[in-house]
C-alpha cells in the first residue's frame, strides 16, 4: 500500500454518478448522518426513509412507471445508504421488497394508487416473510392460519419481529389456508386494521430504531382486494432471487463503511495496522469483486431456476461473511477509538452481526444451497 | 403444585425459546413450577413476543436424536485437527466418488507431506459406480457394496474430509472455494465432482430415479420394495440396458423405450449381436419400445400415467431415467474456466486453462469428449499428481477402450 492509495475514496471512482445514487448521497450525508447513534438507539427515522423514498432510492427496480426494473441500481442506492447507517439500508429492503409485493399482487388495486404512495414515500411498510421464507426452505412452520370467508379470508396468529412497521404501515405476509393443506395465501396486513396488534419486542443490541415488533392477529380480515396472491408459492418462486439479491445492498453498505473507516486512521496508523490481516485495500478488490458479480446476477432478477437462485443465495452469504470480517477489521484498525461508545466503527461490528443473522442467516442461505444442490428424486 | 408429573419444556415455533415450567418465567410473573396450562392465554413469549398458542411440548431427546442425524456427516479432520486451521489446503478435491479418491491416492503415493481436502456432496463412501446396474440380482445391498467409509479412507490417507458439502462457487484470483461449510483456499484444485443424469422432456425430477449414486440406489432399492413392480427404463444405452436386465431378473416388469430403433443403438452396429441380446431377454419380462419419446407424465393414485408420442398410454409403478449424463456447469463458469460439453483439460496434463485448476472423470472433457468410464481415471490421477508434487510430468494418453456392456443375461463385448 502506497501514499498515492491512500487518497483513494472509495465512493467517487472515476465513473460519473448517476443522479439517483446523487440524490442517495446528499439525504444519507445532510440528513442522515446526523441521526445515526440516535436509530441506533432506537429513533425511527420517519422523514430520512421518506425523502429516499421520493427521492426513488426504494423503487428503482420496480416496472415503469414507478422505476425502471433496475435492480442493480437499487442494491447501490442502498448501500450508499447503509454505509452511512446500516438500520436505514435494512429499512430501504424492507421499504422496496414490500413494493415489489404490491408491483406483483393479483389483486391489480394493490398495484394502483396504494403503490403510487408507497413509491412516493407516502405511506411506508415492511415484510413479514422470515417465517414463511424459512418454511419453505423447511427450516420452521407457518404461524399464521387464513379461513375462507365471505368477501376474503380470518387470519389468526402471531409473528416474531417484523420491521419498518409502525401504526400506520402495513407489510406483506403470508398465511396457511385452512382446508388447502400446502397452500398458502399472500396478502397486505395492515397495522391500523381492526384485530392487529403491534408488541414491542425486547431490547437488541443494536439498529434499534428499525420499527421491529412482534405482530398479533386475532380474526384479522382480509378483503380480496388485499389479496396479493393466492396461491402464494408461484409468486415466491418468481421473487425469491430478486427478495434475497437486494439484501446485498446492506452488506455492501456495512462493508464500505468498514473499508472507509480503515482508511481514516491510515495516516496515523498505518505503520502499526500493516501487521493487520484483512488490510482495507484487500477488502476493497474483494468487494468490489462480489459486487460486479451481484451487478451481472442483478441484470436478470426474474431468473427463477434454481440455478440462479444457488449463485444468488451464495453471493448473499459472501456479503455477510465479508461484512463480518471487514467490520472487525475495522475495529481492529481503529483501537480504541474505534471502541467508543459513540463510534461508527463498535456500531458497524453490530450492524454486521445483523447482516449476518436476519433472515435469510449465513447458517440458512449455506442449509438452503445444500437443500437445492441436491438432485430431486421420488419421495 | 403436582410434583408427581416431570417438570416439562415447550418451545416457542418462532424463536425457540425454551419454557421450562420448574424454573417458571418470572421476569413475567410466571412463578417457578406454573404448569404450561396454567400460564394465563395472555402470556407472551419473553423472547420474541408470540404468543401461548405457540408453543409445542419440546422434546428434549427427540430433539438430541435429530440433531445427532442431521449432523451425522462431521467433517472428518484426519490431518487439520482443527475445524478453523483446516481452510487451508496443498490440494482441494471436489467430488467424493471414484476420481476424487483415486486422485488423493496418486497425491499420497508421491508426498505424504501435501495436505489435502475433499469436499463432496455425499458421504464419499468407496463402491464400484459399475455394480449399480449389476446389484439387484446378484442380491448386493446399497450397504453390502461400500468397501470402505468415506471416514475410513480419510484417515488413512490422511485427508481432510467434508462430506455432505456443496460446492458454490470459484474464484481463482484469491485461490477460493466457496462451500455450503464455509470458504477454502487452494494451492492446486481438482474438479472431480462428475456429471447428472439428464432428464428428457415431458419428465418431472420428483417423479423419475436417476441411479448415479449409491444414495440414489439406496432409495430406489427401498421403493421397489414390498413386491412386483412395473418399471418404465427410459433409455436403453449402456447403463438403461444393464438396468433393465438386472431388474428383470429380479423379476420386475420392465419396459424399456429409446428414441432410436433398437437398445444399445450408439454402441452396437452389429445387428446379429442386438437380436442376439433380443433373443437372451426373451425369458425376461422385458418390452423394448424404440423409436419413441415421452410426450406427458403424470403422478396417479398409484404410480403414474405416461402417454408416449406414439399415443401408447403406460402406467408404470416407477420410472427410471437412463438419458445419458451432463456435467454441471455452475462452479467452472463461477471461475471463468472453459467449457466444451464438460471442463476443457489440457490432453496430456490435464489441466484447465486456469493455473493450479485441473479436472478428472466425468466431468473433464477432452477435445469436447467425455469419458464416462472408470478406466482412464487412475491414469488422469497419477498424471495430475505428477504435477501437484513432482518435476517431471507424467502425460495422460487418451486410449481407445473397449466397452463391456453388463447385460449379464447377454454380455457384450464392444472393441
Amino acid at each position: 500500500m502506497t501514499q498515492a492509495d491512500l487518497a483513494v475514496d472509495a465512493s467517487s471512482k472515476a465513473q460519473p454518478v448517476h443522479p439517483l445514487i446523487a440524490s442517495v448521497r446528499d439525504i444519507a450525508r445532510n440528513q442522515l448522518a446526523g441521526q445515526v447513534q440516535a436509530i441506533d438507539r432506537g429513533l425511527y427515522p420517519a422523514d430520512v426513509l421518506r425523502k429516499l423514498a421520493a427521492a426513488g432510492a426504494m423503487s428503482a427496480h420496480l416496472n415503469a412507471p414507478h422505476g425502471h426494473g433496475d435492480y442493480a441500481l437499487a442494491i447501490q442506492a442502498m448501500a450508499e445508504v447503509a454505509k452511512v447507517c446500516g438500520a436505514t439500508g435494512f429499512m430501504m429492503w424492507c421499504q422496496a421488497v414490500c413494493g415489489l409485493y404490491m408491483q406483483e399482487a393479483s389483486a391489480s388495486k394493490l398495484a394502483g394508487q396504494p403503490l403510487s404512495d408507497h413509491v412516493a414515500g407516502k405511506r411506508l411498510g415492511g415484510t413479514a416473510l422470515s417465517n414463511p421464507m424459512k418454511t419453505y426452505a423447511q427450516i420452521e412452520s407457518f404461524l399464521l392460519q387464513a379461513k375462507p370467508v365471505d368477501g376474503g379470508y380470518r387470519v389468526n396468529g402471531a409473528l416474531p419481529w417484523v420491521s419498518n412497521l409502525k401504526r400506520d404501515h402495513y407489510c406483506g405476509a403470508i398465511a396457511t389456508l385452512e382446508g388447502s393443506p400446502g397452500r398458502e395465501m399472500m396478502f397486505l396486513l395492515r397495522c391500523d386494521a381492526p384485530g392487529m396488534t403491534l408488541r414491542q419486542c425486547p431490547s437488541f443490541s443494536g439498529m434499534e430504531g428499525t420499527g421491529t415488533y412482534a405482530l398479533h392477529l386475532s380474526d384479522y380480515f382480509v378483503p380480496q382486494h388485499e389479496v396479493i396472491a393466492d396461491p402464494a408459492k408461484p409468486l415466491i418462486k418468481r421473487i425469491r432471487a430478486a427478495f434475497v439479491m437486494l439484501q446485498c445492498g446492506i452488506a455492501a453498505g456495512v462493508i464500505q463503511g468498514a473499508i472507509d473507516s480503515m482508511w481514516a486512521v491510515e495516516p496515523q496508523l498505518g505503520h502499526v495496522n500493516q501487521y493487520l490481516e484483512d488490510r482495507p485495500d484487500t477488502l476493497q478488490a474483494e468487494l468490489d469483486e462480489l459486487l460486479a458479480r451481484v451487478m451481472k446476477l442483478a441484470a436478470t432478477p426474474c431468473n427463477d431456476s434454481d440455478e440462479f437462485f444457488i449463485e444468488v443465495l451464495d453471493a448473499r452469504a459472501h456479503g455477510a461473511e465479508l461484512s463480518l470480517r471487514a467490520a472487525q477489521s475495522a475495529l481492529l484498525h481503529q483501537g480504541a477509538r474505534g471502541y467508543l461508545m459513540d463510534s461508527e466503527v463498535q456500531r458497524r461490528v453490530r450492524e454486521s452481526h445483523f447482516v449476518a443473522i436476519v433472515t435469510p442467516a449465513i447458517k440458512h442461505l449455506r442449509s438452503e444451497i445444500a437443500r437445492l444442490s441436491q438432485e430431486e428424486m421420488p419421495a | 403444585m403436582n410434583v408427581t408429573v416431570p417438570w416439562r419444556e415447550f418451545i416457542c415455533r418462532a424463536c425457540g425459546h425454551i419454557y421450562n415450567e420448574k424454573k417458571g418465567d418470572p421476569d413475567s410473573g410466571i412463578a417457578p413450577g406454573t404448569r404450561f396450562e396454567d400460564i394465563p392465554n395472555d402470556w407472551l413469549c419473553p423472547l420474541c413476543g408470540v404468543t401461548k398458542a405457540d408453543f409445542v411440548p419440546y422434546d428434549r431427546a427427540a430433539s438430541e436424536k435429530a440433531r445427532q442425524s442431521a449432523c451425522a456427516s462431521a467433517p472428518v479432520l484426519a490431518r487439520s485437527r482443527v475445524l478453523g486451521r483446516a481452510r487451508d489446503h496443498d490440494v482441494v478435491i471436489i467430488g467424493g466418488g471414484t476420481a476424487a479418491w483415486r486422485t488423493a491416492e496418486a497425491i499420497r503415493q508421491v508426498s505424504e507431506y501435501l495436505s489435502i481436502a475433499i469436499v463432496a456432496a455425499c458421504d464419499a463412501h468407496r463402491y464400484d459406480k459399475p455394480m449399480l446396474s449389476v446389484a439387484f440380482a446378484r442380491g448386493l445391498t446399497p450397504a453390502g457394496m461400500i468397501k470402505e467409509s468415506g471416514a475410513a479412507a480419510a484417515a488413512r490417507l490422511c485427508v481432510d474430509l467434508f462430506p455432505r458439502t456443496s460446492a458454490t462457487s470459484i474464484t481463482a484470483a484469491r485461490s477460493e472455494l466457496r462451500t455450503t461449510r464455509g470458504s477454502f483456499h487452494y494451492r492446486h484444485l481438482v474438479l472431480a465432482h462428475g456429471a447428472r443424469s439428464i432428464l428428457p422432456p415431458g419428465l418431472t425430477p420428483g417423479h423419475c430415479w436417476r441411479i448415479n449414486h449409491l444414495d440414489h440406489y439406496a432409495r430406489f432399492c427401498a421403493a421397489l420394495e414390498g413386491g412386483r413392480k412395473h418399471v418404465l427404463m427410459v433409455g436403453a444405452g449402456l447403463i438403461g440396458a444393464e438396468l433393465a436386465n438386472d431388474l428383470a431378473l429380479g423379476n420386475h416388469r420392465v419396459t424399456l423405450i429409446d428414441v432410436a430403433d433398437r437398445p444399445l443403438a450408439r454402441l452396437v452396429k452389429d445387428g446379429a449381436v442386438t437380436e442376439a441380446l433380443f433373443a437372451a431377454w426373451k425369458s425376461l419380462p422385458i418390452e423394448f419400445i424404440g423409436g419413441i419419446t415421452i410426450s406427458t407424465s403424470e403422478k396417479i393414485a398409484v404410480g403414474y400415467r405416461v402417454t408416449l408420442s406414439n399415443g401408447t398410454v403406460l402406467h408404470p409403478d416407477m420410472i427410471v431415467v437412463a438419458a445419458g449424463l451432463q456435467t454441471p456447469d455452475r462452479l467452472s463458469r463461477s471461475a471463468g474456466l472453459e467449457w466444451n460439453n464438460g471442463i476443457v483439460v489440457n490432453p496430456v496434463s490435464l489441466r484447465t486453462c486456469l493455473p493450479g485448476i485441473y479436472a478428472i472423470g466425468d466431468c473433464a472433457s477432452i477435445a469436447g469428449k467425455v469419458s464416462r468410464f472408470i478406466e482412464p481415471i487412475a491414469r488422469q490421477a497419477l498424471t495430475i499428481a505428477s504435477q501437484i508434487h513432482g518435476d517431471k510430468l507424467l502425460p495422460y494418453a487418451d486410449l481407445p477402450l473397449p466397452v463391456r456392456v453388463k447385460t449379464t443375461s447377454y454380455p457384450i463385448t464392444v472393441r
